[in-house]
C-alpha cells in the first residue's frame, strides 16, 4: 500500500521532468526534490522578458499528505516585496493543494504568477523616476532590460550613461597612455566593448544596447545632456512608438488574460522584434576600409549606427569610432531604412573637467 | 575648507537636477537611519548630518558630511568629504578626504547620496582602532591649495576596515 502511493509520487515526478524537460533539475525522485526554472508565458519573446525564477521544491516522505517545502534559489527581475509575494503565494497553494498531488500545479502556478509580474518594477535606477508610469497612455519613456542580470533602465538613461562611459574611456586614454599606444588601446577597448550594469556590476554586452542605440543612432549627434527636442524626437520616432504600442498591446493582452497570451491574428509579436535584421557584409569589404578613408567621407563615418555609441570629437577618437561603426555593421546592419544619414558634426556633448594630473 | 575651490562650478545640469530633487524628496519621506540632511536652499550642495552607530567606536559621535554635485551627476560621482573635524578613522584623512573606492573609480550613477552615507556609516561601524591613516601628513599636505578629492589618484587600503 505505501509502495503504491511512493509509486504514484515516482509517476508525478517523471510528467515534472516530462513537461519541463531541462528546466527541470531532479535531485531526487522520492521523496521528491528538484529545482526548477520557471520564464512567464511571454519568455519566448526575449524582449518581452522581464523575470524569471528559479524554484526548489523538496518534499516529504509524507507527501502529498504534507505539502512540499517552496523555496527561491534564484530570480532576475524581482525585488524582495515580488520574491516574496511570489513564495507566499505558492506556498499556501501547496497547503490549499494537500493531499491531492501538485507537483506540475504548483510549477504552472508559479508559472501563471509570473506571467502577472512580468513587467519592470520600480524606478529607473538611473534617474529615479518610474519605469511605467501609472497611466500608460501619457508620454511614457521606454525601457529596456540588460539581458544578463535583467535590471531594467529608461533606454534613454541607460544611453547617455553608456555614451558618458566611452566619452570618459577616451578621455582616460587620451592622458594615460603614450601616443603611440593610445590608437590600440582604445582600438581594443572599442572591440570588447563591455560594460557593467550600474546596479550589479555585472558585466553585458555592448551588443546588448544595440537595439535602443539604433533607436538614437540619428539624433545622436544632437544628443546632449539635457536636451528636451532630443527626447521629444527620440520618443516621437517611429520606431518608438510601434515598440511601445506593442508592448502596451502584450501588457494589456496579459492582464485581460492573467498573463496567459495566445498571440492574436491582429499583433504579431516576434522574437527580437526590436532588434534590427542581420544583414551579411562581406568580410572582405571590411577589412579593406581604411580609416583615412572613413575619415575622409563623412558618411562613411555614421553609417552602421556606429555613431551611437561614440560621439566625441577630435581626431583621437575617430578611429574608435570607425572602428565601433564596423564592428556593429559586421554583426548587424539595422534598419536600413532608417538609418538617415545624418552629415552634421558631431558635437561634443559633455564638458569634462580638466584633469588635475594634466597639471601636474 | 571647502575643497571644491580649483575649477568654478557649473551648474547642475537639468537631468542632474531632476535627479536631485528625486533624492531630496525620497530621502526626507524615507531618511537612511543615522542620517540628517540638514535644510538648505542650495541643491548642489547637501550638508548631512552622520551619527555613529552604537555599539561601534564611533556611538553618539557626530559628524558632517558636505555633499557637492557636479553638474553631470550622477554620472560623475559627487565629491564627499568630512567637515571638520573630521572621524578619527585610517580611511579618513584629517581634512576630511575619504579614501572610499564608490566616491571614485567605483561610482556607479546607481548610487545614491543615500546609499553613499550608508557605506560610510558601514566604514565607520567597522573600524576598530581610531586613527588616521598613516600617510596622513604628507597627503594634506599635497591638498593644501584646496584640491578636490577626485582629484586624487587614490589606492584603495585594504577593505578589511
Ligand atoms: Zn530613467
Ligand atoms: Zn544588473
Amino acid at each position: 500500500m505505501g509502495n503504491e502511493e511512493e509509486d504514484e509520487v515516482v509517476a508525478e515526478v517523471e510528467a515534472v521532468e516530462a513537461v519541463y524537460a531541462t528546466d527541470c533539475v531532479l535531485l531526487r525522485s522520492f521523496p521528491p526534490h528538484f529545482h526548477i526554472s520557471l520564464k512567464p508565458r511571454t519568455a519566448d519573446v526575449s524582449s518581452q522578458q522581464f523575470v524569471e525564477a528559479v524554484l526548489e521544491i523538496r518534499a516529504s516522505p509524507q507527501y502529498p499528505k504534507e505539502p512540499p517545502s517552496v523555496d527561491l534559489v534564484d530570480c532576475k527581475g524581482l525585488d524582495e516585496q515580488r520574491q516574496k509575494h511570489l513564495l507566499n503565494h505558492i506556498q499556501s497553494k501547496a497547503c490549499e493543494l494537500s493531499p491531492c498531488l501538485m507537483l506540475v500545479s504548483l510549477c504552472e502556478e508559479a508559472v501563471e504568477k509570473l506571467s502577472a509580474m512580468n513587467h519592470p518594477d520600480g524606478d529607473c535606477p538611473l534617474c529615479l523616476f518610474p519605469l511605467v508610469p501609472e497611466d500608460l497612455q501619457s508620454e511614457t519613456l521606454p525601457f529596456m532590460k540588460l539581458m544578463s542580470c535583467f535590471h531594467c533602465f529608461h533606454s534613454e538613461c541607460i544611453i547617455r550613461w553608456w555614451q558618458w562611459l566611452q566619452s570618459s574611456k577616451v578621455d582616460s586614454a587620451n592622458t594615460d597612455s603614450t601616443p603611440a599606444l593610445r590608437n590600440q588601446d582604445n582600438h581594443k577597448k572599442m572591440e570588447d566593448s563591455v560594460g557593467n550594469c550600474p546596479v550589479c556590476r555585472k558585466p553585458f554586452l555592448a551588443k546588448d544596447l544595440d537595439h535602443v542605440l539604433a533607436l538614437v543612432g540619428s539624433y545622436s549627434s544632437q544628443m546632449s545632456l539635457d536636451s528636451d527636442e532630443v527626447n521629444d524626437e527620440l520618443l516621437q520616432s517611429e520606431d518608438e512608438i510601434i515598440r511601445r504600442q506593442k508592448f502596451e498591446a502584450i501588457l494589456n493582452l496579459q492582464k485581460e488574460n492573467s498573463g496567459l497570451i495566445e498571440p492574436k491574428k491582429d499583433i504579431v509579436i516576434l522574437p527580437g522584434m526590436y532588434l534590427p535584421q542581420p544583414v551579411a557584409v562581406p568580410s572582405s569589404m571590411l577589412t579593406k576600409e581604411s580609416d583615412e578613408q572613413q575619415e575622409k567621407d563623412p558618411s562613411a563615418v555614421v553609417s552602421g549606427n556606429g555613431g551611437g555609441t561614440s560621439n566625441a570629437t577630435g581626431p583621437s577618437s575617430s578611429r574608435q569610432r570607425n572602428s565601433g561603426a564596423r564592428r556593429q555593421k559586421a554583426r548587424s546592419d539595422k534598419h536600413s531604412s532608417s538609418t538617415v544619414r545624418n552629415p552634421r558634426k558631431p558635437v561634443q556633448q559633455w564638458v569634462r573637467r580638466d584633469d588635475p594630473s594634466n597639471k601636474k | 575648507m571647502t575643497s571644491s575651490s580649483g575649477a568654478a562650478r557649473k551648474n547642475l545640469s537639468k537631468i542632474a537636477c531632476n535627479r536631485l530633487q528625486k533624492e531630496l524628496v525620497e530621502w526626507q519621506v524615507n531618511p537612511p537611519t543615522g542620517f540628517k540632511h540638514k535644510v538648505t536652499d542650495n541643491l548642489q550642495r547637501w550638508v548631512v548630518e552622520v551619527t555613529g552607530a552604537s555599539g561601534t567606536l564611533y556611538a553618539n559621535e557626530t559628524y558632517q558630511l558636505q555633499v557637492d554635485f557636479p553638474e553631470n551627476y550622477p554620472m560623475e560621482a559627487p565629491q564627499v568629504i568630512f567637515l571638520h573635524p573630521a572621524p578619527l578613522h585610517p580611511h579618513i584623512y584629517s581634512n576630511g578626504h575619504i579614501c572610499l573606492d564608490i566616491l571614485y573609480d567605483s561610482w556607479s550613477p546607481a548610487m545614491t547620496v543615500s546609499s553613499i552615507g550608508i557605506s560610510i556609516l558601514s566604514m565607520l561601524s567597522s573600524s576598530t582602532t581610531k586613527q588616521r591613516p598613516e600617510d596622513n601628513d604628507r597627503y594634506v599636505k599635497n591638498c593644501r591649495n584646496g584640491r578636490s578629492p577626485k582629484e586624487t589618484r587614490w589606492w584603495f587600503h585594504d577593505d578589511k576596515v
